[in-house]
């Protein structure tokens, strides 16, 4: 018996020392806050056996703070396009392996290869969205709403919401004068102020965090907000209509990257390929109703899903991204303070 | 009372080696979490603005250059008018609870206090997001309102400036209850038996006797809301709708919007705490303490 139980232990040494010695393998995402479904984090957990830490962080910049310390170094992050350009620019992105990552194939023609990552090097895109109008219709008849100069032409005062995004608000201006949303320097932003200066005092609300709310809750009759916030909008209720600006909207691109510090590239390279697969994307897309770029994750989506004007917009709607615009942030956030100041 | 060599009123004390033991970890505490980060909030204040935020060394001026903006007096005056109103309110509403409160029966009197801490177990977000759900179009309020037939249609309460008042008034009133409640309750009884025996009413018993004897609760209480009201921009955003920047806001924003303006919020930062200090000053807490310490 006694022989049997040395003979029983000594079998476990092995295994003791294996755990001793090898810590598990693990990755640090940073993304955001509501945007990577437990599911899919858990399901990667499952099958690699890598467990993930999760730090979160609700804007690009809260993302760039962190990273500029130091304190943690991440395996993923989930920096938007223009954020993730000047991330690129600036040296802080290790190129992605794509030979690890094969679902690549999988995307969208129009996701790859964008602006802010030409050669494909640094990115992988996530999800895109837009930002649009919604409607109520009870209250307000959709068809007299075109555009943003149709929210702001007076009638709707005081029961507006919008995103709290300085640079968002200043691009429906340059829209509507017919500028590029990027052109931001000190004449444009001179042009728009009088719409501007006609448009803030109508908002009732400025909500970056969950827009949806006011609406929903019947405090406002429509606002600009992001395609995510739209479509669930429109799941939740028949009553609000999605309306893409014809004067032209904002495109974003989020993405994932591998930072050049990180300390396990291996398994982010595993992550990444793991959401490449269909089902784990369609999954991202019933908990996040944004674009999602995998047209094989498409197939799996329902008939609903893929009718939804905020989640997939027509081809044909006018659609520009934001590029990094350096220190000319500073005009935007500058102006708009001003403005919401009243002077 | 520090412990030290010699006693009673009138002999001049200094502490020992053993009070200075004891002080020096809140002196090293205070030093790390408070002295050294508003030193480096100094020396970012005086940099440049890096591309990715942060701060770039250098020495540069725009973010005080910044500071003299329009915008900034606006900001900063309003919200110091919020901070001001928020104060009064609260030590306006505060006096009866805390009167009451001093006055119960000592049994009674630990209950009550209790009431008034325990919303402090609450994280102060979910009491704030709690307002939205009271005072929005389809709210708690706006529903008994128009069950009672007091009102035909909905009030428009919420993204008001009310709101934001209701928020600070009832995120500070525990801040002003308690203050008071300390100075009321150590008062003398016989003061007022006194005051009552010279011909004095209660407004002039209130205002000649009480109200003096208790100037440093109430300056404690309002010290204690008027300072944390002054940047707590939180309340103005839930329950304000966002629509007027608050001094919080303008810092805020630096750090996590667009503008990446890591100098221009520490600039703002150290401004704000140069506000405080002026206050303090002015409000002759220095003064005071400056008299204890030659004691």
């Amino acid at each position: 018996m006694r022989l049997v139980l040395a003979a029983v232990l000594f079998a476990c040494l092995p295994v003791a020392a294996c755990t001793r010695r090898e810590p598990a393998p693990e990755l640090q995402l940073f993304a955001w806050s509501e945007y990577v479904p437990d599911e899919v984090v858990d399901g990667f957990t499952t099958e690699t056996g890598i467990r993930v830490n999760r730090e979160t962080f609700a804007s690009n910049e809260e993302m760039l703070a962190k990273l500029l310390s130091g304190a943690t170094h991440y395996d993923v992050v989930q920096p938007s396009d223009y954020t993730a350009e000047a991330l690129a620019r600036e040296g802080m992105l290790r190129p992605i392996d794509w030979s690890k990552v094969p679902g690549l194939r999988n995307l969208a023609p129009e996701f790859l290869h964008l602006p802010h990552d030409p050669d494909q090097k640094y990115t992988l895109p996530w999800m895109g969205g837009t930002v649009g109008i919604v409607v109520n219709a009870e209250r307000v008849s959709p068809e007299t709403v075109r555009s943003y100069a149709d929210v702001f032409r007076g009638e709707h005062r005081g029961r507006i919401a919008v995103v709290d995004d300085p640079r968002e608000i200043v691009s429906w201006a340059l829209a509507t004068e017919g500028l590029p949303i990027n052109r931001i320097d000190a004449s444009s932003l001179a042009r728009v102020e009088p719409l501007l200066r006609a448009w803030l005092p109508q908002v009732r609300v400025f909500d970056s965090d969950s827009p949806k709310t006011a609406l929903l809750d019947g405090d406002v009759d429509l606002g600009i907000v992001w395609s995510g916030e739209g479509a669930l909008l429109l799941d939740e209720d028949p009553k609000f209509r999605w309306v893409q600006p014809a004067a032209g909207a904002h495109r974003f691109v989020d993405t994932l990257a591998i930072p050049v510090d990180a300390p396990n590239p291996e398994a982010a390279h595993r992550f990444l390929a793991y959401v490449l697969r269909p089902e784990v994307s369609a999954r991202i897309s019933a908990a996040y109703p944004y674009t999602n770029p995998n047209l094989a994750a498409r197939r799996l989506l329902s008939a609903k899903q893929l009718a939804n004007p905020a989640s997939y917009p027509p081809q044909e709607a006018k659609l520009e991204f934001f590029r990094d615009i350096g220190a000319a942030a500073v005009l935007v956030d500058r102006a708009i303070a001003r403005l919401k100041a009243g002077l | 009372m520090l412990p030290a060599a010699g006693v009673g009123p009138g002999v001049t004390r200094r502490p020992g080696v053993a009070a200075r033991l004891l002080i020096l970890p809140l002196v090293a505490w205070a030093g790390a979490f408070v002295v050294l980060p508003t030193a480096i909030l100094v020396v970012y204040a005086f940099g440049r603005r890096g591309t990715l935020g942060g701060v770039e060394p250098g020495f540069g001026l725009d973010a005080w250059s910044r500071v003299l903006d329009p915008t900034v007096r606006v900001v900063l005056a309003r919200s110091l008018a919020w901070a001001a109103l928020a104060t009064v309110a609260c030590l306006v509403l505060a006096w009866p609870v805390a009167w009451t409160i001093a006055r119960a029966h000592p049994r009674r009197r630990t209950l009550l206090l209790a009431l008034v801490v325990v919303p402090f177990w609450t994280s102060f977000l979910i009491r704030t997001y709690a307002w939205v759900t009271i005072l929005k179009g389809e709210g708690l309020l706006n529903g008994a309102l128009l069950a009672a037939g007091i009102v035909a249609a909905p009030i428009e309460m919420l993204y008001t400036p009310g709101a934001v008042l209701v928020g600070l008034v009832h995120t500070f009133l525990p801040f002003a209850i308690l203050p008071l409640y300390a100075a009321i309750e150590a008062l003398d009884p016989a003061l007022f038996e006194a005051a009552a025996d010279l011909g004095a009413g209660p407004v002039r018993t209130l205002r000649e006797v009480v109200l003096p004897l208790t100037r440093p609760g109430i300056e404690a209480a309002a010290l204690l809301i008027f300072v944390p009201a002054l940047g707590l921009y939180a309340v103005n955003d839930i329950l304000g709708g966002g629509r007027v920047d608050m001094i919080g806001n303008l810092i805020a924003d630096q750090f996590k919007g667009a503008a990446r303006d890591w100098p221009f919020g520490a600039a703002l930062s150290v401004t704000l705490l140069l506000a405080f200090a002026l206050a303090w000053r002015l409000a002759g807490r220095g003064r005071s303490l400056a008299a204890g310490l030659d004691r």
